[in-house]
């Protein structure tokens, strides 16, 4: 069936996410046939359902609104029973309950440790960008050389200049809201326009942007700084765009936007569809990738199925010029390292020697959370979840020494921090304090209960620092060759192991954005609430070294590194074009091409380099 | 609770004796009488509710309101064994409901106590929390979040009033316009006060 559906494709993409979806429609509108392999569910007509799962769920995760259903009979659904599960945030708790991080019949991932890495995924059409935040930064021109400049790590085999027109492209595709004059600090610059204009700041916004005149960071490289607030470029609409609705200000851009006012790339899976000359095959794995005696990429196979725990519908072979893998982070190599064969004894695009560097350098933004009462109402819960920034600590000096990292000024109160409002609502209701918030552990009713909530709820905000993390050959996606029957999914395939940790650079780059944190709420005379993490805790980390205090990173769902882009294969894995060293006819592209992954939210960046590649194909490999 | 019980028996036996050709007609009026008295009994739930919560029991339950979730919440309530207690409390005063809501919630029955705590956080999120967790919650307190026992329905999420208490919406239900959050909200009367 997946092959009479595109008979004889061009290209072939695994992938339905922003990075398949957008190379499809590119080649689609140049007339290059493309058949996409999504592991997922198909394109709904409209959002509905998603939105009723999402209303009714228990746990509004990220993971919520989207198929494979999260909960079984007796708990969490075992990933063992499912044809593309995904990890939830939901099994990142402590080991021996609910959502055990190491155990196999909760998470998805195989976690190995010694930490947990805290990003989930999606597995669907559209893929994790159906549930992203929207913010669309520029890296800073630093980013792409932290070699040259601050002698850590490796450059990008391209520069900010190489990148810069295929960000206007990328504004413009997946239609990003800002104003130039905002966003040309630490060395941006821009030859094109924003589509539409600036998002409006938030009430909260506006109180930080207040302290940033008074505010000194002592002992972090920050000193000298001239603190700035920026509105955020957001792929939310600001005027109707794209056939799509204006923002309606739902606080909702994590999990699902009812109005799709923010992109997903549902909207650029239609677009391609509409040239006519890309299809999608929805519930259809990849499980293998082979590659002839010429170092070609020859076929991949493909499982397909009905039901999300269902057996197996049909498997077969589908081949194309070329192949283009677009999983992600995780699942391309995965799929690269389970395609073992006499050829690629590594598996594919892996070298044949032991110098392969696919599914190493796994990178996150490690990101700190915290959050704090303003001394007079700004309301909350209101607006987008951010609408802006702090961006003027993405570069410096100190960059030799520590992780850097961006701010997030966030609209939905204390929701990311404690699940509030529910949290504090059952504190004042039931008498207890787990917010902080009801220190008298009082139980309230009628107006003492409208004041009391009325009063906390509309000071609440928070911060959410990500931190720069470096790239560690240690920290990696592998797949054992011989594993249990628990550690597969339900088609039988081995599911990602992970080894995860966080090394002292991205430690300091998280201590650095604590002091900042309470500088800044100090300088709002604004009162904290940040708690200390226990030290059960997975997503935790002892600091400082040897003390047994402990800060908190939560994922960002930012999965990057492990197939980075490099000009030799000895440390990397594609060529500045996301072309595999090894097998000329073979891309693999997204996030995992990062060989660092700088401070900015990843997906804008990850948009321009898949425009880039498509061109590539388009003007010399597919004339 | 007694009375609807005593019509029921009533009824059931005028009901036997008049045989199959008038049933129809009885079972008729049967409902119509049930349907009375369970109207009464939710009227006096809402009123109840608003001692409860400090909204207005007209912004609880709007004389014309395509949500009707007070009738969900109060199918919900009464699966609870304490709830005919909890009724007797605003039956024996139903002109006062804030007197009535302190009597619920410092009753020396527990069932009852925790039973009002359920209501409440029913009104505020659209989640059924069980007296039972609630009474286990202050035993124990768990660190947060406290995961309801169950949403009473997408709907039911939607009209949280806790969201309103904190001036705005519920996150992913917003009916306002752009750039609205660069504005200072209406003030919270206008949110749950009695209606003008």
């Amino acid at each position: 069936m997946c092959a009479e559906r595109m008979p004889n494709p061009d290209v072939l993409i695994v992938g339905s996410g922003i990075a398949g979806a957008l190379i499809a429609w590119q080649l689609g509108r140049k007339g290059r046939k493309v058949l996409i392999l999504e592991a997922g569910e198909a394109l709904p007509p409209d959002i509905n359902d998603y939105m009723k799962t999402f209303l009714a769920a228990k746990d509004k995760v990220p993971e919520s609104p989207y198929p494979p259903a999260l909960f079984g009979a007796t708990g969490l659904t075992n990933p063992r029973t499912v044809n593309a599960g995904r990890p939830t945030v939901l099994s990142l708790l402590p080991k021996g309950g609910f959502g055990d991080w190491t155990d196999p019949k909760q998470a998805y991932l195989i976690q190995k440790g010694p930490r947990a890495f805290g990003s989930t995924y999606q597995r669907i059409n559209g893929g994790t960008v159906r549930h992203w935040l929207g913010t669309s930064l520029r890296f800073v021109p630093s980013d792409f050389e932290m070699k040259s400049r601050f002698n850590r790590f490796v450059d990008w085999p391209i520069k900010y200049r190489d990148l810069e027109r295929w960000y206007g492209d990328a504004e413009k595709y997946i239609g990003v809201s800002a104003d130039v004059a905002d966003q040309n600090y630490l060395g941006i610059n821009f030859s094109s326009n924003y589509p539409m204009p600036k998002i409006p700041l938030s009430l909260v916004d506006m109180e930080v942007e207040k302290a940033m005149p008074n505010l000194k960071v002592a002992d972090v490289g920050l000193d000298d700084l001239k603190w700035k607030v920026s509105s955020t470029p957001a792929a939310r609409n600001s005027q109707p765009y794209q056939a799509r609705r204006v923002c309606a200000g739902n606080t909702n851009c994590i999990p699902i936007c009812p109005i799709q006012a923010k992109y997903d790339p549902s909207v650029t899976l239609a677009f391609a569809l509409r040239t006519g000359n890309v299809d999608v095959s929805y519930k259809t794995v990849a499980s293998k990738v082979y590659v002839d005696g010429n170092g070609r990429v020859s076929g991949i196979d493909f499982i397909r199925y009905d039901k999300d725990d269902g057996d197996p519908v049909e498997r077969g072979r589908l081949t194309a010029k070329l192949y283009i893998l677009a999983g992600n982070a995780i699942e391309t190599p995965r799929l690269l390292l389970m395609s073992k064969s006499e050829q690629t004894p590594n598996g594919v695009a892996n070298r044949r020697d032991d110098k392969g560097s696919v599914g190493k350098y796994l990178m996150d933004h490690p990101l700190y959370l915290a959050w704090a009462l303003t001394d007079k109402p700004v309301w909350g819960y209101r607006g987008p979840l951010s609408t802006a920034g702090i961006e003027v600590c993405r570069d410096g000096r100190f960059r030799r020494e520590r992780g850097a990292f961006r701010i997030e000024i966030g609209n939905e109160g204390w929701n990311f921090p404690i699940q509030d409002p529910d949290t504090t609502t059952v504190d004042f209701v039931n008498g207890l304090n787990g917010s902080g918030l009801n220190k008298d552990s009082k139980p309230l009713f009628g107006t003492g209960l409208t004041c009391a909530l009325n009063e906390k709820l509309s000071r609440q905000f928070r911060l959410g620092f990500l931190v720069e993390q470096s790239p560690d050959d240690t920290n990696r996606v592998t797949v054992p060759d011989q594993v249990p029957d628990e550690l597969k999914d339900h088609l039988g395939l081995t599911r990602p192991h992970i080894t995860y940790d966080l090394s002292e650079y991205t430690k300091r780059g998280m201590a650095a954005a604590k002091t900042t944190a309470s500088a800044i709420f100090k300088s709002m005379n604004a009162e904290e609430f940040t708690t200390e993490p226990k030290a059960d805790d997975p997503i935790t980390f002892e600091w400082p070294p040897g003390q047994t205090t402990r800060i908190k990173y939560f994922g960002a769902g930012h999965i990057a590194g492990t197939h980075r882009m490099g000009e030799r294969s000895e440390n990397s894995v594609v060529d500045s074009l996301q072309r595999s060293h090894d097998h000329e006819n073979l891309y693999l592209v997204g996030s995992g091409s990062f060989p660092t992954i700088a401070t900015a939210n990843p997906t804008l960046t990850l948009a321009a380099l898949c425009l880039r590649t498509a061109d590539h194909i388009i003007n010399k490999v597919l004339k | 609770m007694t009375g609807f019980t005593r019509r029921k028996m009533l009824t059931g036996a005028a009901a036997a004796a008049a045989g199959a050709v008038g049933s129809a007609n009885l079972t008729t009026q049967t409902a119509a009488q049930t349907t009375a008295a369970d109207d009464a009994d939710r009227k006096l739930f809402v009123a109840l509710s608003a001692g409860l919560t400090g909204i207005d029991k007209e912004r609880l339950s709007p004389t014309v309101d395509p949500i009707q979730i007070d009738r969900e919440y109060f199918k919900q309530a009464k699966t609870d064994p304490a709830f005919d207690g909890l009724m007797q409390i605003i039956r024996a005063d139903p002109s006062n409901p804030e007197a009535a809501a302190g009597k619920v919630l410092f009753n020396s029955d527990p069932n009852i106590m925790y039973l009002g705590r359920s209501i409440i956080l029913m009104w505020y999120l659209g989640a059924w929390y069980e007296p039972k967790t609630l009474q286990k919650f202050n035993s124990s307190p768990p660190r947060p979040p406290y995961p309801p026992d169950q949403i009473i329905s997408p709907a039911a999420y939607t009209q949280g009033w806790t969201w309103r208490v904190a001036q705005t919406h519920p996150m992913g239900y917003s009916e306002l316009l752009f750039g609205y959050w660069s504005n200072e909200p209406p003030k919270l009367e206008a949110f749950i006060r009695k209606l003008s």
